[in-house]
């Protein structure tokens, strides 16, 4: 029968080592892969995908040529599942293995989710300088804001795969379409000479007198890509023209369409709180004599208006803050020590590798325990 | 799963903000020079080019364009478009300044309007005048001066022909046209690309340190072109003059004493070494982003090429360290290039602040 040979085949000992097999080769060849493709590239293509392709130079094919992360985590996944419905009883003497079982399996769904919903940002901060945003530093967005009000702004923030997938964007908030006309993941923005032979990138804002091109991808931890992209505002009347919007460029660039103001940014995904972070002051303690760090420490002011909540917080090496579903960590530092960046951390699922290590610990003694003590009372009756 | 994954990455987001106040840290300004710099805040205009014109690029100081116009034996003539933001009611007074130019005299006000006609610029409508010497000035023949106004948003704007009489009088016709066909644009805003966005936030463990000659962060002004520096240096700039006339700009960091470095470069420039007492009589304080820093302005005769050349030198203690920046080279090109030097140095910073 097909469906006994299925149930074989998921119940299996044997996956269980194929799987556990391939997830050693994966993280040998993922790391490896790091060298050439970056960490992020590498992540993506090895362990947040269901398979890693091949394809030679030049081809618009490719072919699946190992299984990738999702794939090993889910087969494993379904093959513990499998297993346990159809070998394990709940008795009380299995209760131990019941549990070890139930721990790796919240491991393995745990990660999962962390890995699909987790989000991580950067909150760079000079002394004195308050946020109530942090950015997603591998990640543009293009903010078109309607700047008209004299206190607030309206932003419609398109982020960048959006950009990089759809020609048109259109949005009920926007009366006027964006049109992508280039988009460039990493790319070099330059003062175009009145006398260059390049064309200027755009017609309108800076872009008339800048150039732009495309730049290779970046693999390296230190650096990243700075994307840029030629836009087009097509209005019910018509084109408004091309702008060119790039992280290149600090200062947003504005436009007028039926008496309101608006402006164009390309800028890292932002991400906004209902309160306000405030570096008060960054410390940097080396071990005397020496360049070698001892300590890292961000002194802030939380401050949350709607509540009232106004208080300073240590955030240091192994002391982060967690607030409001986020988590603070100590991440880096500008050179002169003036200057802090916080790695905030959302993972709903922080939680589950804790409890799914309690889970398998607590299982592991338990299934000792039921033989151990049999086993000693044996001892003592004989 | 894959719901999940694919959920809220791509979608837009609307939300409201606060006006953002300029951070605490403020940007660099652009250090643009001279020209560059009013051109990049002066009004623009479009314009069809007349057949038989050049535009002159750069179109010069002050300028919002400019053409030259070659005519028979040797005749020439230029066209510059000029806007005067802020200056309004003075025709007048720039009537006379170039009747001047031609040796003639001051005109009234009653005769200014009488020697005046109806011209179409763009849109808008303004005065033409047309003048010419009585001999010639600077050529064979008498000069002509064929120029347009129009007072338009609070700026005032000369289109101006000047050239041999009879070349001028020839071009009134395309001179006329390039008027109909003129676009008045506002003031363009200032580029501003940072030179390199903020650097990536590193595991702090790996944050470098003690590592600050490596580039700082610099906006390059327009016309300076980066060159291969040499293991000394940490960058070098070539900025080119009229006529082959040429200044280097040679960036370094390096130990030694303010005066080791100062009597070095004055070696350089042919000139007697200076004691400790005398130093302070040549140096200036500059105030940089981050701390203050010392200029020198020293002027002799270049020792490699025998030529005489002025010397302008920052000096910035930066921590540990000490930045140099030597800007040497035609007399002109530095004096020319001041303004842009200093702004580059007060500017550029040194970590990786954004």
């Amino acid at each position: 029968m097909l469906l006994d040979r299925v149930i074989n085949f998921f119940t299996s000992l044997r996956l269980t080592v194929a799987c556990l097999a391939l997830g050693l080769v994966l993280v040998f060849v993922g790391t490896l892969a790091q060298v050439d493709l970056g960490l992020y590239k590498a992540q993506n293509e090895f362990f947040r995908s269901f398979f890693i392709y091949w394809s030679p130079k030049g081809a618009s094919w490719r072919l699946p040529v190992f299984p990738g992360g999702y794939l090993v985590g889910t087969v494993l996944l379904v093959n513990l599942l499998a297993a346990h419905v159809r070998r394990f009883t709940l008795t009380r003497k299995k209760i131990g293995i019941w549990m070890v079982h139930v721990g790796v399996m919240l491991m393995l769904l745990g990660q999962l989710l962390t890995d699909m919903v987790s989000h991580e940002s950067a909150l760079h901060l000079r002394e004195g300088e308050a946020k109530n945003y942090s950015e997603t530093e591998r990640e543009a967005e293009l903010a078109v804001i309607d700047a008209t009000d004299a206190d607030t702004d309206k932003v419609v923030a398109i982020p960048q795969g959006a950009l990089m997938h759809h020609e048109e964007i259109r949005h009920p908030e926007m009366p006027f379409t964006v049109r992508v006309k280039h988009f460039f993941v990493n790319s070099a923005a330059n003062d175009r000479a009145p006398d260059a032979a390049e064309p200027p990138a755009a017609t309108q804002g800076i872009g008339a007198r800048a150039t732009v091109k495309e730049l290779p991808r970046v693999t390296d931890m230190e650096t990243r890509d700075v994307p840029s992209a030629v836009v087009e505002i097509l209005t019910s009347q018509g084109s408004l023209g091309t702008w060119l919007v790039s992280e290149f460029i600090d200062k947003a660039q504005s436009f007028t369409w039926n008496n309101r103001t608006w402006q164009l940014a390309m800028r890292p995904r932002r991400h906004y709180k209902p309160f306000t972070i405030q570096l008060l002051q960054f410390q940097h303690d080396i071990y005397a004599g020496t360049d070698i760090p001892k300590n890292f420490a961000s002194r802030v002011l939380l401050l949350r208006p709607n509540t009232g909540e106004k208080r300073e917080v240590d955030i240091y090496m192994n002391n982060p803050l967690r607030y409001a579903g986020e988590t603070y960590y100590q991440a880096s530092f500008d050179r002169d020590d003036h200057g802090s960046v916080l790695q905030v951390v959302h993972n709903p699922s922080w939680l589950t590798p804790y409890f799914s290590c309690l889970l398998v610990g607590a299982g592991l003694i338990v299934q000792f325990l039921t033989h151990l003590i049999p086993f000693i009372r044996k001892r003592v009756s004989a | 799963m894959a719901a999940l994954a694919g959920c809220g990455r791509d979608d837009i987001q609307v939300y409201r903000v606060a006006k953002e106040t300029p951070s605490a840290e403020p940007q660099a300004p652009v250090a643009a020079h001279g020209q560059d710099q009013e051109q990049a805040t002066l009004p623009r205009v479009q314009f069809k080019l007349p057949s038989g014109w050049q535009e002159v690029v750069p179109p010069g100081p002050m300028r919002a364009a400019s053409f030259s116009i070659g005519g028979k034996d040797g005749q020439t003539a230029a066209v510059g478009i000029i806007p005067l933001p802020g200056v309004t009611g003075r025709d007048l007074d720039f009537v006379n300044l170039w009747r001047k130019q031609l040796q003639l005299p001051p005109a009234t006000e009653a005769e200014m309007s009488k020697q005046s006609e109806d011209v179409t610029i763009g849109a808008d409508q303004g005065k033409l005048f047309d003048m010419v010497s009585e001999k010639p000035i600077e050529s064979k023949t008498p000069t002509r001066i064929t120029i347009a106004m129009l007072t338009k948003d609070g700026t005032s704007w000369f289109f101006k022909m000047t050239g041999d009489h009879s070349l001028v009088r020839e071009q009134k016709p395309a001179f006329v046209q390039l008027l109909k066909s003129i676009v008045f644009q506002p003031a363009a805003e200032p580029i501003q690309f940072t030179k390199a966005p903020r650097a990536l936030s590193t595991n702090a463990k790996q944050a470098p340190r003690g590592e600050s000659s490596e580039k700082p962060i610099w906006i390059v002004p327009t016309g300076w072109q980066e060159v291969p520096g040499g293991q000394m240096l940490v960058a070098k700039f070539l900025i080119t003059g009229d006529n082959g006339a040429k200044a280097e700009l040679n960036v370094s960091a390096a130990g030694g004493g303010l005066l080791a470095n100062v009597n070095r470069w004055r070696g350089q420039l042919g000139l007697a070494p200076l004691q400790e007492t005398e130093l302070q009589t040549q140096v200036q304080p500059l105030e940089v982003a981050g701390g203050k820093a010392m200029l020198v302005d020293m002027a002799g005769t270049d020792a490699k090429t025998g030529q005489k050349a002025r010397l302008l030198g920052a000096i910035v203690p930066q921590g540990a360290q000490t930045w140099f920046y030597k800007l040497m080279g035609n007399e002109q090109v530095v004096e020319r290039e001041k303004e842009a030097f200093t702004r580059f140095v007060q500017t550029i910073k040194y970590s990786n602040a954004p």
